[in-house]
C-alpha cells in the first residue's frame, strides 16, 4: 500500500486522480467524524464541510509540506472550514437544543446519539481539542499545530471539556455503549 | 477528584469511531474534483486563446517595423533577439507548468 506522501506526490506531480481518490477514501472517516463532532451532530453540514475540505486539499496539495502528517494537514483545513462556516452562520444561529431536552436518563444510549449531546455542552474549541485528542489520537503539540491555540489553552480545553461532560454524565446517572473505540488515543491520553 | 472508572468510560466514549462508509462521499468529492479540473481547463483555454489573439494582432501590427529593424541588424543582434524570445518562452512554460500538466 502506498504511503500518504507517495500518493500526494502523484497528485501534485501528475494530477493522478486515482491517487487522490485513495487519499479521500483513507482519510474521509476521520475528517467527517471530526466535523460531525464540531457541528455537534449536524451530519449534512459536516459532510458538506468535509467535501469542501477535500476540494481545498486537492487545490493546495502541491503546497503541502511533508514535514507534518497529511492527516494533521487535512484536520487543519477542516478546522478552518468549520471556523469560517461558524463565522458566516453566527447571525442566523439559533440556540442549540439544551443537552437535557428529551433525554431519559434511565435509558442506555448509543454513543452516536450521546456524543452530539455531550459535544453541545462544550465550546467549539473544546470540541475540537477533545476530538483531536481522543478520536484522532493526536498529541498535544499536534493539536496546537491544527488549531493554532497555545499549548496551555489546549490542555485546559481538554480538561475543562471533560469535566463538564463528566458532571453531566454524573448528574444524569448515565450508562452508554460504544461499538468501537480508539485504544491508541486511550493509551496516549491515559 | 473525578471518578477514575467514569473517566475511563468517558475516554472510551470520546474515542468512539462512527462507521462512515466511503462510497457515496468519495464519489461526490471526485465529481467535484472533475468539475474543478474542467473549470480550470476552460479558464486556461480561454485565457490562452485571448493571449494568442492579442499576440497575433500585436505581431501583425509590429511586423513591418520589426522587419525593418531586422534588416538593418547585424547577425549578432538577431541572435540576441532570438535568445530573448527563447528565454521569455521558457519563463512562460516554467510558470504555467502545473497547468500544462493538468491539460495533458
Amino acid at each position: 500500500m502506498l504511503s500518504d506522501l507517495e500518493l500526494a506526490t502523484r497528485v501534485a506531480g501528475s494530477d493522478d486522480q486515482a491517487a487522490f481518490q485513495a487519499l479521500v477514501e483513507r482519510h474521509q472517516a476521520a475528517i467527517r467524524g471530526f466535523l460531525r463532532r464540531l457541528v455537534a451532530g449536524d451530519h449534512g453540514t459536516a459532510d458538506d464541510l468535509a467535501q469542501e475540505t477535500f476540494l481545498l486539499a486537492y487545490r493546495k496539495l502541491p503546497t503541502w509540506k511533508a514535514s507534518g502528517s497529511l492527516s494533521s494537514w487535512l484536520h487543519t483545513i477542516a478546522y478552518r472550514q468549520f471556523l469560517q462556516f461558524r463565522r458566516k452562520h453566527q447571525r442566523q444561529q439559533v440556540m442549540a437544543e439544551p443537552p437535557d431536552a428529551g433525554f431519559d436518563p434511565g435509558q442506555s444510549m448509543d454513543a452516536e446519539i450521546l456524543l452530539p449531546r455531550l459535544m453541545r455542552l462544550v465550546s467549539a474549541e473544546q470540541r475540537a481539542c477533545l476530538t483531536l485528542a481522543y478520536a484522532g489520537g493526536m498529541s498535544h503539540p499536534e493539536i496546537v499545530a491544527v488549531t493554532g491555540l497555545p499549548l496551555g489553552t489546549v490542555k485546559s480545553h481538554i480538561s475543562r471539556g471533560k469535566q463538564k461532560m463528566q458532571q453531566w454524565l454524573k448528574n444524569n446517572d448515565h450508562s452508554f455503549q460504544t461499538a468501537g473505540t480508539s485504544p491508541a488515543s486511550e493509551a496516549r491520553h491515559a | 477528584m473525578p471518578d477514575p472508572i467514569e473517566n475511563h468510560e468517558l475516554d472510551q466514549l470520546l474515542g468512539f469511531h462512527e462507521h462512515l462508509p466511503a462510497d457515496d462521499f468519495t464519489l461526490n468529492v471526485m465529481q467535484r474534483v472533475q468539475r474543478e479540473r474542467r473549470r480550470r481547463r476552460v479558464i486556461l483555454t480561454i485565457c490562452g486563446l485571448l493571449g494568442g489573439a492579442f499576440g497575433l494582432v500585436g505581431a501583425v501590427l509590429l511586423s513591418e517595423p520589426i522587419a525593418r529593424l531586422f534588416m538593418g541588424l547585424p547577425l549578432i543582434g538577431t541572435v540576441q533577439a532570438v535568445l530573448v524570445v527563447v528565454a521569455a518562452a521558457a519563463l512562460y512554460v516554467w510558470m504555467m507548468d502545473e497547468d500544462f500538466t493538468l491539460k495533458a
